[in-house]
């Protein structure tokens, strides 16, 4: 199986994304999955993890929509808006 | 503080796809025809792109690319042809994407090239998932496997161009049921090409060297298009 694959590619889409969000972090990510685009929901939500660690998304949450289809689309990312720089402490 | 959602919209798929449409236009440029070769393992890619590059060579520039996990044994066997080989060891990854198509044509082939094989990592499962910018998707499948294959996999069946049925010299010895099979084929994916052929006795291949030149001139027909969108 390929999720792994699936999974660095998502990473890679959702980190594109982050220059037009400003200094964020990423709570969720959500995707729809098609019944016929060859990947297992299952095993991309465990690949997910692994391809994400090391990365500005490390630790958001993958959240899985089923669809009928092919497809296979990053639909929304769900960030919180970091605190704007405070000064030297 | 509360979390907001972004709307994004993206093919995960995107990259692949972008680096497929790149290659495309590239080929096009080039004045390439691509043909990807698919199968399980041991479905006869190597034997059967091997006597492929031997006759297409009596009248065309070929080369061929060929993916495994490990080994180089698939190239060196296909050089025996006397064509250019190019081997990609993918390591883990159980499939060929559009960016290794790309790094294994940096500086190769050495001269122009007609036609453009690439033997797929023997998987019927994941390839159907990574569009390599090719013009023509090859699946093959020998009388040895079953005739349920096509159901069994059908995304792959829906992927592809034509079907072509292997080692058909062994068709006695297994009790192959060809009705069964084109039936199964045809329920897949109806209207889909099907040839058969053995690499071995040479059965087959005038019929599946007329369907590469026909198709080879149909892509060069569109070289002009507007949209040079083949597949």
């Amino acid at each position: 199986m390929h999720e792994l694959s699936v999974a660095m590619s998502l990473v890679d889409a959702i980190c594109e994304e982050l220059p037009q969000l400003g200094a964020v972090t990423v709570r969720s990510v959500r995707i729809r999955v098609g019944a016929l685009s060859g990947v297992s929901m299952e095993a991309l939500m465990f690949a997910f993890d692994v391809a994400a660690d090391g990365t500005p998304i490390a630790g958001a949450r993958l959240i899985v929509e089923a669809a009928s289809g092919r497809e296979l689309d990053l639909t929304a990312v769900e960030v919180w808006d970091e605190p704007a720089h405070r000064g030297s402490p | 503080m509360n979390p907001r959602i972004v709307e994004v919209r993206k093919n995960i798929m995107k990259k692949n796809d972008l680096a497929a449409a790149a290659l495309r236009d590239r080929f096009r440029a080039k004045r390439m025809f691509v043909a990807s070769l698919v199968s399980s393992p041991g479905a006869g890619k190597t034997a059967f792109l091997e006597r492929t590059l031997m006759l297409a060579r009596a009248e065309r520039r070929v080369a061929a690319l060929v993916g495994d996990l490990a080994t180089e044994q698939d190239a060196e066997r296909l050089r025996h042809s006397g064509a250019p080989v190019r081997q990609i060891t993918t390591g883990t990854v159980c499939h060929l994407d559009a960016e290794m198509i790309e790094r294994a044509l940096e500086n190769w082939p050495p001269d122009e090239v007609d036609w453009l094989f690439v033997e797929n990592v023997g998987n019927l499962v994941c390839p159907a998932s990574y569009d390599l910018g090719e013009h023509m998707r090859v699946v093959l499948l020998s009388v040895t496997e079953g005739e349920d294959k096509p159901l069994k996999y059908p995304t792959i069946f829906n992927t592809a161009d034509v079907a072509i049925i292997t080692k058909i010299d062994l068709s006695a010895a297994v009790e192959f049921d060809r009705q069964a099979l084109l039936r199964n084929l045809g329920s897949v994916r109806p209207g889909l090409e099907v040839l058969e052929v053995s690499a071995k006795t040479g059965d087959g291949f005038d019929r599946w060297m007329a369907l590469v030149a026909q198709r080879a001139a149909a892509a060069r027909a569109h070289v002009h298009a507007p949209d040079g969108a083949l597949a």
